[in-house]
């Protein structure tokens, strides 16, 4: 077994991981539980983050937007003044420290992908200030704790979440024939109905048409945020029954009897279970963990044990990293640029997050340049997490993360900015060919690139080294 | 405003031609036609851009919001005292503005109706490729998209190899590239070596370290490429802000700051292309307009129509091509927003026949599924 299975499922092996004697009861081992998180700073809840976005939009669109109406550059600054009051422009970077804190330390790393795969693959996109105050929250509260419960109990959680209902407008859709419909002639917003259906669970392959989804929007109609003066849109997630579409409805063929807020849990069970979602969300696992384009001889086992655990996602966890396992040697897979930098920090122990005593905030500055670091290379090399640009979160294949400036800004990471996250004392020749001894079976040949290129100690050189090795063909795939 | 929307119906021709598509094989089009797309997210007011003359309940609506000292470009329409660039390009006939137009989204969210205005699609999200990608590979030409931009924006996506730039705050040595290179020789990946290929084959002028930030230098630098004959055909430039809910103001209000921005680049843009400015066409793309109505915060809200600004030695002459909806209220959309009387993928579709030689009715079906656009090339280019 190449030692490349512990950046396939996970992230590597840190200086300080010892090398499990088998690798495969390792990995399965991570999964009977929900690991702790381990950031020794502040982790807020989602319920407290809502408030602040409250405090932060309401204080603009209610009180700012009025007051300083004539004056735009008054306006400007107060909008600042705000930001930094609400931590408009710290939480994000927090959420960051949080997320990289757990996939450079926890004992369950391989968990920890999963995390990272189901948060993406209910992705919040970037709308409004979600990614300033609620994304990372909801990947916490709501995917976390789903993660060893069954694929329905995940969708029913995600769907009624606040932080994906606003997403996905939710809240604006009223039923024609609801009492509110009839006196506002408001009608429904499809979009989040739409993305149950094509995103989360079944996929165009179960071939629905533009009626299953209006009928699947009337279901729908009702959830959304209490809305109030003081709150705005940030209230509670409640369903509305004088915005709810009365009568039948029909989605894929199946009938559902007027039955007000509890329709929507019969729809979601009936869509979690449909075999075309499982075949199409066990598809996606294997593209995640084995490669972009898995045969069905990759995929099936996971259909096998998704029917016979009824969904259960521990058991569907444990066949995917089996059928990693299987194809480890013989496939590959290019790892977006998020996952490369986790890898590169677990390996070689990098100064990544900043200590969670300095990631404190004073809610009266900018966040510092440090506490903004993370975010700043995120950002830099193309995979801001919280931010995809489309409900369909980040693409998982090759194909997308390959263009001249994103494969550049891996180079300008690896070379200029890695050398300075390498701790003073891990900056020797022989600690970092250690880190390649753990992690690559060919680390000879790499240990003797650097040899042959002769590269010094400077900082200069430090880059060079690190710019040719983060680069190399096995350690962008594995 | 003295105009109705009947006498622009005579007076601007909106008529169809019925024409076959030749493409003239004269010297000019042997040269490299460049399509340049500036994206204006958050919705970018036409009424502020390009407003009309002396509409009484514009002015009545908009009492915060009035300009002075509007540019001149007709009797019916000005132009806001920012844009600068395109009011001196207008007297060469290489301005011209397409009024009360947007892509045929009523909805009022940025993310879809962005997402609308990138596939050209009806539904949000249910198209995974951009216009423009579909164009371009429906018209055999891959490889020259430009995107100055860090992700390749969706609408170029549809066709392979397209470049993107965005430069990294630092420089990347080119020995450490040739040292990648080299390690990938040996590798399988096709995909990745093609890639270093297009890196290596760079131009010194990209290979710098920049802030990304500073559009400007992006912009001269894009021109530089886009004049080279061998250089990307199509550029894709990204401005957002235009989301003026508040003190949206007049003449130095939040949406001139914006405004200011395009024509910055138009600016840059029209210096450094030199004589290939006369084969450039560029376009501004946005995903709605604005409310006729101020708002309490002296802002607008989410509205319907909207208007083009075009810019290039491409275009047929100075005009402001519209079929003028008026803006009482029983003529507005909802009775709130300027209306949408022509589909601006019209106006893409023409462009794009045009700037790549294509057949229109033959673009049309490809890339906007036959959907029921008419060709205004005629109208608006030269062809």
């Amino acid at each position: 077994m190449s030692l490349n299975f512990f950046r396939r499922v996970a992230f590597g092996l840190s200086p300080s991981d010892k090398k499990p004697d088998d690798p495969l009861p390792w990995a399965l081992n991570q999964l009977n539980t929900v690991p702790e998180f381990l950031w020794p700073g502040s982790i807020p809840t989602e319920k407290e983050l809502r408030k602040k976005y409250g405090e932060w939009v309401y204080g603009d669109r209610e009180v700012l937007r009025k007051k300083f109406k004539n004056d735009k550059n008054e306006y400007k600054k107060a909008k600042d003044d705000l930001r930094l009051k609400t931590g408009e422009r710290y939480f994000e970077l927090n959420e960051h420290a949080i997320r990289h804190y757990q996939t450079k330390y926890s004992q369950q790393p391989v968990f920890e992908r999963f995390w990272l795969f189901w948060g993406n693959h209910f992705a919040i996109s970037e709308k409004d200030f979600l990614a300033e105050f609620s994304t990372g929250p909801y990947q916490r509260e709501i995917i976390r704790p789903n993660m060893v419960k069954t694929f329905e109990d995940m969708v029913q959680s995600v769907t009624t979440s606040w932080c994906m209902i606003h997403h996905l407008d939710n809240s604006e859709s009223v039923g024609p024939n609801s009492r509110r419909g009839l006196e506002s002639r408001d009608t429904i917003n499809e979009n989040h109905a739409r993305e149950l259906l094509e995103l989360h669970t079944v996929s165009p392959s179960a071939g629905y048409t533009q009626e299953d989804v209006i009928q699947l929007a009337y279901i729908m109609t009702g959830w959304g945020h209490k809305w109030s003066r003081k709150n705005l849109e940030t209230g509670d997630v409640w369903f509305d029954q004088e915005k709810h579409q009365k009568g039948d409805k029909q989605v894929l063929g199946v009938k559902y009897k007027n039955d007000a807020k509890r329709e929507l849990a019969k729809v979601i069970h009936d869509l979690a279970t449909h075999p075309v979602c499982i075949e199409f969300v066990s598809t996606k696992l294997c593209r995640h963990f084995i490669t972009d384009e898995p045969t069905s001889e990759m995929i099936n086992p996971v259909i096998e044990a998704w029917n016979k655990s009824n969904g259960n996602l521990i058991d569907i966890h444990k066949a995917v990293i089996k059928q990693a396992f299987k194809y480890n040697d013989t496939t590959h897979k290019f790892h977006p640029p998020e996952i490369w930098l986790m890898q590169l920090s677990r390996m070689f122990d990098l100064n990544i997050p900043l200590s969670s005593d300095r990631m404190n905030y004073n809610f009266k500055s900018r966040p510092t340049n440090r506490q903004g670091q993370l975010s700043w290379i995120l950002r830099e090399i193309g995979h801001s997490p919280y931010r995809a640009k489309q409900p369909n979160g980040w693409s998982d294949v090759e194909a997308d993360w390959v263009s001249p400036e994103l494969l550049l800004r891996r180079f300008w990471f690896a070379s200029v900015e890695l050398p300075r996250l390498v701790k003073s004392e891990n900056q020797l020749h022989d600690f970092i060919i250690n880190c390649l001894k753990n992690n690559f079976d060919n680390y000879e040949s790499m240990a003797s690139l650097i040899h042959q290129f002769r590269f010094g100690t400077t900082e200069k050189d430090l880059g060079r080294k690190f710019g040719v090795i983060c680069n190399l063909p096995g350690v962008l795939k594995v | 405003m003295n105009c109705t929307r009947r006498n622009f119906l005579i007076g601007g021709s909106t008529t169809l031609f019925l024409s076959g598509f030749f493409p003239k094989l004269s010297f000019a089009s042997m040269q490299k036609k460049n399509l340049i797309i500036i994206s204006l997210r958050g919705g970018m007011d036409g009424l502020t851009a390009v407003p009309v003359i002396g509409d009484k309940r514009l002015k009545k609506l908009r009492k915060k919001l009035i300009l002075e000292d509007v540019l001149k470009l007709n009797s019916d329409f000005g132009l806001h005292p920012k844009l600068e660039i395109f009011h001196k390009l207008w007297q060469n006939d290489k301005a011209a503005f397409v009024h009360a137009t947007n892509i045929p989204y009523t909805g009022r969210s940025h993310f879809d109706g962005q997402n609308l205005m990138e596939t050209g699609a009806h539904i949000p999200y249910k198209e995974k490729t951009g216009w423009l990608g579909r164009g371009l590979l429906a018209s055999d030409i891959v490889g020259k998209g430009l995107a100055i931009s860090l992700p390749m924006p969706l609408l170029l996506r549809g066709v392979p190899q397209n470049n993107n730039f965005f430069p990294s705050p630092d420089f990347v040595e080119t020995k450490l590239i040739d040292r990648i290179y080299d390690e990938f020789k040996g590798d399988h990946n096709e995909l990745i070596k093609s890639t270093l290929d297009t890196i290596r084959q760079r131009p010194l002028s990209m290979q710098i370290a920049t802030d990304s930030d500073d559009r400007k230098k992006l912009a001269q630098e894009a021109a530089k490429q886009l004049k080279d004959q061998n250089g990307p055909r199509v550029a894709v430039f990204e401005l957002d802000g235009f989301d003026t809910h508040a003190a949206q103001g007049g003449v130095d209000g939040a949406h001139a700051d914006e405004l200011e921005e395009v024509n910055e680049i138009v600016k840059i843009l029209y210096e450094n292309l030199g004589q290939a400015f006369d084969n450039t066409l560029i376009l501004t793309l946005t995903e709605f307009g604005r409310t006729i109505k101020q708002n309490g915060g002296y802002g607008t809200e989410h509205g319907y129509g909207s208007a083009i600004l075009m810019a290039g030695g491409l275009l047929k002459k100075s005009q402001v091509y519209t079929d003028w909806p008026g803006l009482k209220k029983k003529e507005l959309f909802e009775g709130r927003d300027l209306n949408s009387t022509i589909d601006s993928r019209a106006v893409y579709n023409s462009a794009m026949s045009m700037c790549f030689d294509k057949d229109p009715e033959f673009l049309r079906r490809k890339v906007f599924w036959g959907d029921d656009l008419p060709d205004l090339t005629e109208e608006l280019f030269k062809i």
